[in-house]
């Protein structure tokens, strides 16, 4: 991994958001939700230009060698912004798992085309139980020979529709493997799901006797999904935590400004304490994420209890700072041109990827005991 | 009609006419309701004179009763008809006598203009004016979140009438035909994606001094009587899912069925913790019934709304939770989601529209519980010099 001194990231950190601000603002998340794709490839390749989409991908490989530090940062302002971009799935997951697997010739490659941002990856998990869980695959791999072939349904497969490489956990004989499929290749179908959140994109993909290059790996190939998947929560985690932020700031700023009665709303100690709650809510989040992206980073032996902590504790205090929003706004929050519900749509959405809140308050305490 | 009929009287009564003039599949149309009006079952608690009966609340309770055990709708509307109630208190002889029969047979479609860019829960700091010309008013101003009013016949409008009173004292209640030239609807389109509030502006629109509600300064109090009937209404029932998939409201057992997790014991506790809220409003709804009907009225009466805010919100956290991932999706595919979803964003319908939970805490607080009144700075200052926001 790269060093990065805490000069480097203050850098990257205020030029995304200057970036976001030039051309990720309000009136563009809007102008991109509507489209097929949902993201903005001119933003992609600035992003790209940036070093964002390639910061996971080792320097060799041409990225930038950033950790969960760097990418939970990017995250944050990503939240705030509602960044519309395949960035999840092909610069974190995609890249987590193929960093993960050991497998030198598949990274070589395939991440420097993900750095570049000039192929966008996703990895197809769940099946239609939507469960994040080995159990929950629903793809079945079978073997004649050398040759591999897939069959069966991966559901909820995050920016699905957008991927040019699918990497596919599947069931062999030998326990989960992961293969890499072209969409174009015959017995492929993609279907695009409506999202509640318009600024995410998510597919079905149907299986039907698909040959596939099986990418082997030097470790259980399911532990490589799990670390890719922890990877993803600690960004989700610091999406949640910048877009709490942004909802509380946006929140507190009318609150001050909104006068009724002769005097500003937030004169009024319901709206002063639900405010004051937000507050604690989303510093709460922006620890959580921080703290779980510098233990996975130095693979410290809580990392992953820090990890299950940030996954549930982000997600809900997303749902309650956005959900709460839309009360202390009133009437104007109610409708479609307020950003008060594409916060909560966000919020909604990142709740559920990747396992939800009970899921993980599952993990967090099995870790409690084992420490106990 | 007989005359203080025993209850024994009045079932029979009321069952023999239903006999007689509903049928299975009939529609509730004007011409149904009519004959409801005729029959003097639209409105059984109300004085003879107006369409009523003089019932007192327990008998006019068995009339409902009967109603809906043949399915039949139109009854009870002394209850549930904020438009007519607030009429029937209000407005003069000759306007009641032309708009009463028309609302109880919903013939007129209604809106309500209270809430405007300035003025929301803080409802008496309207700015919307209303000039007397002798037999007429001119109405200018802003009114917003106006549901319905795009084909609304007529819209209960407050407005200002005197600008050198303190705010609760100049304010005027009319019915305002909306069907003029001098108003715009302009709807506005809800996180539901859908769009039944609008804007309306209104320029140099007429209404006619017959439709004043009270006196032209008294509409404030007139506001209180068709709040608390909206409120009242708001407590009783709320829309359901949009998807029209089946299953009712509250049946969070047949979700969990369908969706596989009735099994997760997170689940189960959480179905009884919010099942719980929808059954003890039930509770507290008939025990306030029981009181009202022994003449005398309950404090529960006004937690209805409040307590169904919370159940709206509660419900749809929990089928988002049953779902789980399901819930990522919307559209006709995906009817349980659509629902979770909806019913996520509707929950504020209640939450905010009629009045904030803010607010309706503030007044049970204080008319309910007697707390001290929050101090208000421009309660008494002439309203030409009131802060504005
Ligand atoms: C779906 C929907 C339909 C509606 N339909 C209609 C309609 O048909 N006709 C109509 O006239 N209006 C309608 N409304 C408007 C509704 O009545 C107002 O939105 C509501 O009264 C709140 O006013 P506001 O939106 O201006 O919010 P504000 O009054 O600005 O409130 C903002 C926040 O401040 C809080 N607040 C304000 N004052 C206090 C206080 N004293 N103490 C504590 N907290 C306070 C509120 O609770 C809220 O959280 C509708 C609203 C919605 C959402």
């Amino acid at each position: 991994m790269a060093e990065f001194t805490s000069d480097d990231r203050g850098a990257l950190r205020e030029a995304l958001r200057r970036l976001l601000q030039d051309h990720g603002s309000e009136a563009d998340v809007r102008r991109t939700m509507i489209t097929d794709s949902g993201h903005d490839p001119a933003l992609w390749r600035r992003l790209t230009d940036m070093g964002i989409t390639g910061l996971l991908v080792g320097e060799a490989h041409g990225g930038g060698g950033g950790g969960p530090i760097e990418i939970e940062m990017v995250m944050e302002e990503a939240g705030a912004a509602l960044l519309c971009s395949p960035l999840l799935s092909t610069g974190i997951l995609a890249v987590g798992l193929l960093q993960g697997l050991g497998n030198a010739e598949a990274a070589a490659r395939l991440l420097p085309a993900i750095a570049d941002g000039s192929r966008i990856a996703t990895v197809a998990i769940t099946g239609t139980t939507g469960t994040w869980t080995e159990a929950g695959v629903g793809v079945t791999a079978t073997r004649s020979g050398e040759d591999w072939t897939l069959d069966g349904t991966a559901s909820y497969v995050t920016h699905g529709q957008l991927a040019d490489v699918l990497l596919v956990v599947a069931d062999t004989p030998d326990g989960t493997a992961i293969f890499e499929v072209e969409p174009s290749t015959a017995g492929v179908a993609v279907a695009a799901l409506p999202t509640f959140d318009h600024t995410l994109r998510l597919a079905r993909i149907n299986f039907s006797g698909v040959p596939a290059r099986v990418l082997a790996s030097n470790r259980p190939a399911w532990e490589a999904v799990q670390e890719a998947m922890d990877l993803a929560l600690v960004a989700l985690a610091g999406e949640q935590a910048g877009g709490a932020r942004a909802v509380l700031d946006m929140t507190v700023a009318y609150a001050k400004s909104r006068v009724q009665f002769g005097r500003a709303i937030g004169s009024f100690q319901a709206i002063k304490h639900m405010a004051t709650d937000l507050l604690l809510e989303t510093e709460s989040a922006t620890s959580a994420a921080r703290h779980a992206a510098r233990c996975l980073a130095e693979n410290t032996p809580d990392a992953a209890a820090a990890i299950s902590l940030a996954a549930f504790a982000c997600a809900d205090a997303f749902v309650t700072t956005t959900a709460t929003s839309i009360q202390m706004h009133g009437g104007i929050a109610f409708t479609w041109d307020h950003p008060a519900h594409l916060y909560l749509r966000r919020a909604r959405a990142d709740a559920q990827l990747f396992g939800n809140s009970n899921y993980h308050r599952e993990r967090y305490v099995q870790h409690l005991e084992r420490q106990s | 009609m007989s005359i203080n009929p025993t209850d024994a009287e009045l079932v029979a009564e009321v069952r023999e006419w239903l006999a007689v003039n509903w049928d299975q599949g009939r529609k509730h149309d004007p011409e149904w309701l009519g004959k409801v009006v005729e029959a003097r079952w639209a409105v059984p608690r109300w004085p003879t004179e107006w369409f009523g009966r003089g019932l007192g609340d327990a008998q006019a309770r068995l009339v409902e009763r009967e109603f809906k055990a043949v399915g039949a709708h139109g009854t009870g509307q002394d209850r549930s008809n904020l438009w007519a109630n607030t009429a029937l208190a209000y407005a003069t002889p000759e306007f009641k006598a032309k708009i009463v029969p028309a609302l109880l047979r919903d013939e007129v479609k209604m809106c309500l203009l209270y809430s405007e860019p300035g003025a929301g829960s803080d409802l008496a700091g309207i700015r919307t004016r209303a000039d007397s010309h002798g037999d007429h008013f001119v109405v200018n101003g802003q009114k917003v979140w106006t549901s319905s009013a795009a084909d609304a016949d007529y819209g209960m409008l407050i407005a200002r009438t005197d600008w050198d009173v303190p705010k609760h004292k100049g304010i005027g209640f009319f019915f305002l035909p909306m069907k003029q030239p001098g108003i715009d609807v302009r709807p506005l389109r809800q996180i539901t994606d859908e769009a039944h509030f609008n804007e309306v502006f209104i320029t140099d629109a007429t209404v006619p001094a017959a439709n004043l509600l009270g006196t032209p300064t008294q509409g404030w109090e007139v506001l209180q009587t068709a709040l608390a009937y909206e409120r009242s209404l708001m407590g009783d029932r709320a829309r359901g899912p949009r998807s029209g998939a089946g299953g009712s409201t509250g049946d969070m057992i047949g979700l969990a069925r369908e969706a596989g997790t009735l099994g997760d014991p997170l689940i189960r506790q959480d179905i009884a913790r919010v099942t719980a809220l929808r059954t003890l409003n039930g509770l507290n709804n008939a025990r306030a019934k029981a009181d009202l009907a022994q003449g005398s009225s309950s404090a529960i009466m006004s937690l209805g709304k409040l307590a169904m805010s919370r159940i709206l919100h509660e419900e749809a956290r929990l089928r988002t939770s049953i779902l789980g991932a399901a819930s990522l999706l919307e559209g006709p595919q995906f009817p349980r989601a659509e629902d979770a979803n909806f019913l996520t964003l509707n929950a504020y319908f209640t939450s905010i529209g009629g009045g904030t939970d803010q607010i309706q805490r503030n007044i049970i607080g204080e008319r309910v519980l007697g707390l001290p009144k929050e101090p208000e700075v421009d309660r008494d200052m002439p309203f030409r010099q009131v802060r504005s926001g």
